[in-house]
């Protein structure tokens, strides 16, 4: 999953996207609200956090540039959250709205649940027969049986689990799961699959070939 | 409550003058209706008592001279009319006035040889002339009653000659109004007439005025009310805006129809007000706002921080970055609620320790000097050129304006610049001027750099630690002893700020 932070403070960029990172997303950050605008615009994102006060544009202008373009779930984190400004932020295009300081699990939980209703799905467990993938926990069982796997890995059964029955392409999984800074090449991704094919059994991962991945169940 | 509103009041006194005013004409009306009536009816009997007279002297023959002689303390027009009868009352007496026999009258009956004389339907004739009614009577010099009409009351007691008068008198009893006269003889002729009628005729002209009185206040009444609902339309207008932006509806205003009148100047001003008060509302929310977004961003990364560090197990390593993570975002934020607490208490009007002479010249020089190593580690030329100049206040806060405004020269001035601190003194206070060659203040911030957190190239700024606050300060401290701060700038060429500051005034 491929997070884009846009937040104007330093130390709270920086610590955030590393909180995030260890969650086992891919983070791109913007410090202002012109970048922040131009990456949302090129990428598909599967959540935007989005600060309302930002040097240039700030966050509403962000908001409604993007929703020109764009449905991707936009979470604002604001300093301000009168109840008018929350109003504002949602009848904006806003998907979630977070006031500052807030929470790092709440915020976790909640970027999980916006990734969840993007994928159409409100139910945080997903069951792929034997397989069951905990989003909160963001654990997986098969058979009732806890199975580790490392944080990649765990995102693209994610990822998968969350667009069952369709074709992800590789270049898809890349542009969700590697931020702008990875330099991962795309057979790592074969690398991470055959892994997880391992731990959870040959025939839960298909690869259709010259296509992508598919979870069939 | 009804006598507090204006509309009431306005009412109310409409109400008492136009029953001051109504009652006042009734009256008057009245009175002089009264006063004519009574008038014209002393003129009657005054005629007939006239008539009367002649017919009697006409038996007795005297000289109509006595007619003349008749100056009555009545007004000139009874006078007039008094004397209106004479001639034809001569023209009369030109007629054979032969001595027949007396008409029926008891009196006459009684008296054997009746002294005066009344000629044959003289007194029939005298009761002919004026508006019918009324009685008469007639006595003889020794009291005796000669005559007297059918009509009038049962017991008609002669007057009292007052005197040895030949004028005409009158007397009111029991609702009669009676005029006698004596001839020169000592006769006396009567006539009299009820005041009832004039009394009920009063009576009906007050009812009448009472009525037109009544329709007349209520039309004036209902003319007020209409007037003042109209005059106080646009206050009540006022009133329903001034109560919606009282609400919460800042941004309304009072619509002005007729700007020119009494009403309209008030509105406008109000306007005005409003304007005001919106601006200063808009500015102290965006100044909570900056100050609530200041405070919870790095309360956020302290939270962030502690619980990413929390969450999973790290090393000593880890460990120690989060701690100074953490350590230089508390000392951000206690910076930071130092500044609002000074800038709160400035604003209350609390901010200056202490109001003592202090030498301007010597605080900047010293100050300045603190900053060298600053300015030469980062390769800028500093001079300082100070004077004494002394003020009233407060040393340490006056030496924050110095070090805030020196430390800002130092950091926005490019390596190889040149930053000028310089004081001066005159006779109206002491100047303190910090320039600098740097990056210089883009025109359209100009106005603003004074301004709370304001957000020119913020970003930057805060990583550079600043709160946005400084130069606020700075403002706020030089308002605080009465002086003014201002700045001049050219984008690439440098600031310079001034500081003026009144001087210090023998205690």
């Amino acid at each position: 999953m491929r997070i884009l932070l846009i937040e104007d403070e330093d130390r709270l960029r920086t610590t955030l996207a590393k909180a995030l990172r260890e969650e086992g997303y891919a983070v791109d950050v913007a410090a202002a609200g012109d970048d922040g605008l131009h990456k949302a615009e090129q990428n598909d994102y599967n959540v935007v956090l989005l600060d309302v006060m930002l040097p240039g544009r700030d966050g509403w202008t962000v908001l409604r540039e993007l929703r020109k373009t764009k449905a991707t779930p936009v979470l604002m984190l604001t300093a301000l959250d009168a109840a008018s400004d929350r109003v504002r932020g949602l009848d904006g295009g806003a998907d979630d709205y977070l006031g500052k300081p807030f929470d790092l699990d709440e915020l976790l939980a909640r970027v999980r649940a916006l990734i969840r209703r993007a994928a159409g799905t409100a139910r945080p467990d997903i069951e792929l027969g034997d397989v069951r993938v905990d989003t909160r926990a963001r654990s997986v069982t098969r058979a009732g049986v806890p199975v580790v796997l490392t944080a990649r890995e765990y995102s693209i059964l994610e990822y998968l689990a969350l667009h069952r029955r369709e074709v992800v392409t590789r270049t898809e999984l890349f542009e969700h799961l590697f931020d702008e800074n990875d330099d991962s090449l795309s057979n790592l991704l074969d690398v991470h699959v055959f892994n997880i094919r391992k731990k959870l059994g040959h025939d839960l991962i298909v690869t259709r070939r010259g296509l992508g991945y598919c979870i069939e169940r | 409550m009804v006598i507090r509103s204006i509309r009431w009041r306005l009412q109310l006194w409409l109400g008492f003058l136009l029953v001051g005013v109504l009652a006042g004409f009734g009256l008057m009306v009245h009175q002089l209706q009264g006063v004519t009536q009574r008038g014209q009816l002393e003129e009657d009997l005054e005629r007939r008592v006239a008539a009367l007279n002649l017919a009697v002297r006409g038996g007795a023959g005297p000289s109509p001279g006595g007619l003349r002689s008749m100056g009555g303390p009545a007004g000139e027009e009874a006078r007039e009319g008094r004397r209106m009868p004479g001639p034809v009352v001569r023209g009369d007496g030109d007629r054979p006035r032969p001595m027949g026999p007396p008409p029926d009258g008891t009196g006459m009956s009684r008296s054997g040889p009746p002294k005066a004389r009344i000629p044959e339907g003289a007194f029939e004739e005298a009761m002919a002339g004026g508006p019918p009614g009324g009685h008469a009577a007639v006595w003889s010099r020794e009291g005796v009653l000669l005559r007297r009409t059918e009509a009038g009351p049962p017991d008609l007691p002669i007057p009292s000659r007052p005197g040895r008068s030949t004028q005409m008198h009158f007397r009111d009893r029991d609702g009669l109004l009676e005029c006698y006269q004596f001839t020169e003889l000592g006769d006396c002729v009567l006539a009299g007439r009820s005041l009832q009628p004039l009394k009920r005729a009063q009576r009906r002209l007050g009812w009448n005025l009472a009525g037109v009185g009544a329709a007349v206040l209520a039309l004036g009444l209902g003319g007020g009310w209409w007037l003042s609902t109209r005059a106080l339309r646009p206050v009540e207008e006022i009133r329903a805006a001034a109560e919606r932006i009282s609400g919460g509806a800042l941004s309304e205003r009072i619509a002005t129809t007729e700007p020119d009148s009494e009403v309209g100047r008030l509105a406008g001003v109000l306007n005005a007000t409003f304007d005001r008060l919106e601006a200063a509302f808009v500015r102290q929310r965006r100044f909570t706002d900056d100050a609530a977004h200041e405070l919870r961003t790095p309360l956020a990364v302290l939270l962030v921080e502690a619980q990413s560090a929390l969450s999973r197990d790290r090393s000593p390593e880890e460990y120690r970055e989060t701690l100074h993570a953490t350590l230089a975002t508390a000392q951000q934020m206690r910076r930071l609620t130092d500044s609002l607490l000074q800038l709160a208490r400035l604003d209350e009007g609390d901010g200056l320790a202490s109001t003592l002479p202090v030498d301007v010249g010597e605080v900047a020089g010293a100050l300045a000097e603190a900053l060298r190593p600053l300015a030469v580690g980062k390769g800028l030329q500093l001079e300082v050129h100070t004077v004494a100049a002394r003020v009233y206040g407060d040393a340490e806060r006056l030496g924050q304006v110095v070090t805030n405004l020196v430390a800002n020269a130092i950091q926005y001035t490019p390596s190889g610049g040149i930053v000028k601190v310089r004081t001066a003194a005159s006779e109206d206070g002491c100047l303190l001027v910090v320039q600098d060659s740097g990056i210089g203040i883009a025109a359209e911030d100009l106005p603003h750099v004074f301004d709370r957190f304001f957000r020119a190239d913020r970003a930057r700024r805060r990583a550079e630690g600043h709160s946005g606050l400084g130069l606020a300060i700075c403002r706020a401290i030089v308002e605080a002893h009465q002086g003014r701060i201002s700045v001049e700038s050219a984008p690439g060429v440098g600031s310079k700020f001034t500081v003026r500051l009144p001087a210090a005034k023998a205690a």
